[in-house]
C-alpha cells in the first residue's frame, strides 16, 4: 500500500523504531497519529495470558486514530509495536488534524464517534475471544 | 410492531418492544438510527453463534458504517431491542455532501478505521467458529490478577534482585534491576541490557523478584514478563504477578504499601 498523498502532506516529523520497539503503549495517554512510511507494526493487547497480537499494520496505514478521534480523553486502546524494523513512521500534524476535525459538520461527528467506539469495543471483544480459545 | 409518530426534519420515530429485532446483519439498509429511549444490543451472527458487540444507550448511533463506507449497503451486524426502545431514524442523503467536504486526510483515517473494523469483524467470525458454543457467552471470571489496569500503580525507584523461576545451573546468584512502578497485579522493572547475557528477557518468562520496600518490608514475588521495551540504553520489563500467596502476607504488605 502506498502512502496516501493527502496524509503524507500532514507528516510533521519522521521517526524510526527498531524491531520490537513500542510506538504506542496501551493504557498511555496521547493523541498523536502516525502513518507507517516503511516497514510494519503489530497491534497488541495485554491479556491475562500475555500479549495478544490482533492486527498487523503496513505501509500507508495510520496508527493511533482511535485515541485521536476520541479527543485524547481515553487511554490508548492497544499497543503498537514495530515489527519489521527499522520501521519509519511519520508523525502527523495534530494541530492541523484537530482543526480539520473541528470543521467537520456537527451532524457527522456522532457518526464518526460511533464508528470509533465500535472499533474500540470490537477490538477488545476479539481480544477476549482469543484469550478464551487459547 | 413499529409506529411512525412524527416527522421532524425528515426524521421518524420508531418504537420497538423488548426483544424485537431492529436490524438484521446482511440486510440492505442505509438509514441511520439514534437511540432516543431504551437500550439496544448490537451483535454479530458469526457461524451461527451470536456474539454480542455492544449495548447502545440513549444518544448512541446505529448505521454509521454503511454511511461512511463508500458503496456499502449491507448491514454488518444485527441489532435488537433490550428494552422497550424508541429510535429516531433518518436517511443520510443530506449528509453525503457534508461528508464530501470533510478534509481528505480525515477521510483517509476514517476509511482505515472502517477497514480495521471490518478486519476485526472477520477475525471475530473465525474465532467464533472455534469458541465452544457454551463459552461464546463469555462468562469471564474476574480475578484480581487478570485486571491489571484496574489497580493503582505506584511510581517507585527501588533496587531489586531477580532470578529466572526455573533457574538454570551456573546462573549467577541474582541479577539486579530497579522497580519503577508497582501495583497489586504487577510491576515494571528496568534492567541493563548486559543482563540479557545471563538470560533473555522474553514475553512469558517468569522470574522471582526480591526487594525491600521503602517502608522496610520484604517483598518476594513471582512475575511473568508481559512486555519488553527498550529505551535509552535500558530495558523496561512490564510484569504481571503470577502468584501473590497470602500466607507470606505478600498481599497485605503490598496492599499497605500501595495505599495512596
Amino acid at each position: 500500500m502506498s502512502i496516501n498523498e493527502a496524509l503524507h502532506a500532514y507528516v510533521a516529523e519522521e521517526m524510526s523504531f527498531s524491531d520490537g520497539e513500542v510506538i504506542i503503549e496501551e493504557g498511555s495517554r496521547g493523541a498523536w497519529v502516525y502513518v507507517i512510511l516503511k516497514g510494519s507494526a503489530k497491534v497488541k493487547k495485554r491479556t491475562s495470558r500475555g500479549m495478544v497480537t490482533l492486527d498487523i499494520l503496513r505501509e500507508g496505514e495510520v496508527v493511533g486514530e482511535i485515541a485521536f478521534l476520541e479527543g485524547g480523553k481515553a487511554a490508548r486502546s492497544a499497543s503498537v509495536v514495530a515489527a519489521e524494523g527499522p520501521v519509519r513512521v511519520g508523525l502527523l500534524d495534530t494541530e492541523r488534524l484537530l482543526s480539520d476535525y473541528a470543521g467537520v459538520d456537527p451532524e457527522l461527528k456522532p457518526l464518526i464517534q460511533s464508528l470509533i467506539k465500535k472499533l474500540r469495543d470490537t477490538t477488545s471483544k476479539v481480544c477476549s475471544m482469543v484469550v478464551s480459545i487459547e | 410492531m413499529r409506529k411512525d409518530t412524527s416527522g421532524t426534519n425528515k426524521r421518524k420515530l420508531l418504537k420497538y418492544q423488548k426483544g424485537e429485532q431492529i436490524i438484521k446483519q446482511g440486510d440492505y439498509g442505509v438509514s441511520i438510527y439514534k437511540v432516543v429511549s431504551g437500550k439496544v444490543q448490537v451483535f454479530r451472527q458469526s457461524k451461527g453463534a451470536e456474539v454480542p458487540l455492544a449495548t447502545l444507550e440513549v444518544g448512541e448511533i446505529i448505521g454509521e458504517m454503511v454511511f461512511l463506507k463508500k458503496d456499502a449497503e449491507l448491514r454488518s451486524a444485527s441489532v435488537k431491542a433490550l428494552e422497550d426502545t424508541e429510535l429516531e431514524v433518518w436517511h443520510p442523503r443530506d449528509l453525503v455532501k457534508k461528508y464530501e467536504q470533510t478534509s481528505l486526510a480525515l477521510k483517509v483515517i476514517i476509511d482505515q478505521a472502517l477497514g480495521r473494523l471490518e478486519r476485526m469483524n472477520k477475525f471475530m467470525d473465525k474465532l467464533a467458529a472455534k469458541v465452544p458454543k457454551e463459552e461464546s457467552k463469555s462468562k469471564e471470571k474476574w480475578h484480581f490478577l487478570n485486571s491489571r489496569r484496574r489497580f493503582y500503580r505506584k511510581k517507585v525507584d527501588i533496587e531489586c534482585k531477580y532470578v529466572p523461576s526455573n533457574r538454570p545451573k551456573g546462573f549467577p546468584s541474582f541479577l539486579k534491576g530497579r522497580i519503577k512502578d508497582i501495583s497489586m497485579s504487577g510491576l515494571s522493572i528496568e534492567v541493563f541490557p548486559k543482563n540479557e547475557a545471563a538470560t533473555p528477557h522474553k514475553e512469558g518468562d517468569s522470574f522471582h523478584i526480591d526487594t525491600v520496600l521503602p517502608n522496610g518490608q520484604d517483598l518476594n514475588v513471582t512475575a511473568e514478563i508481559v512486555s519488553v521495551k527498550k529505551k535509552r540504553g535500558k530495558i523496561r520489563l512490564g510484569m504481571k504477578f503470577r502468584e501473590l500467596p497470602d500466607y507470606y502476607g505478600t498481599r497485605k504488605t503490598l496492599g499497605f504499601f500501595l495505599m495512596p
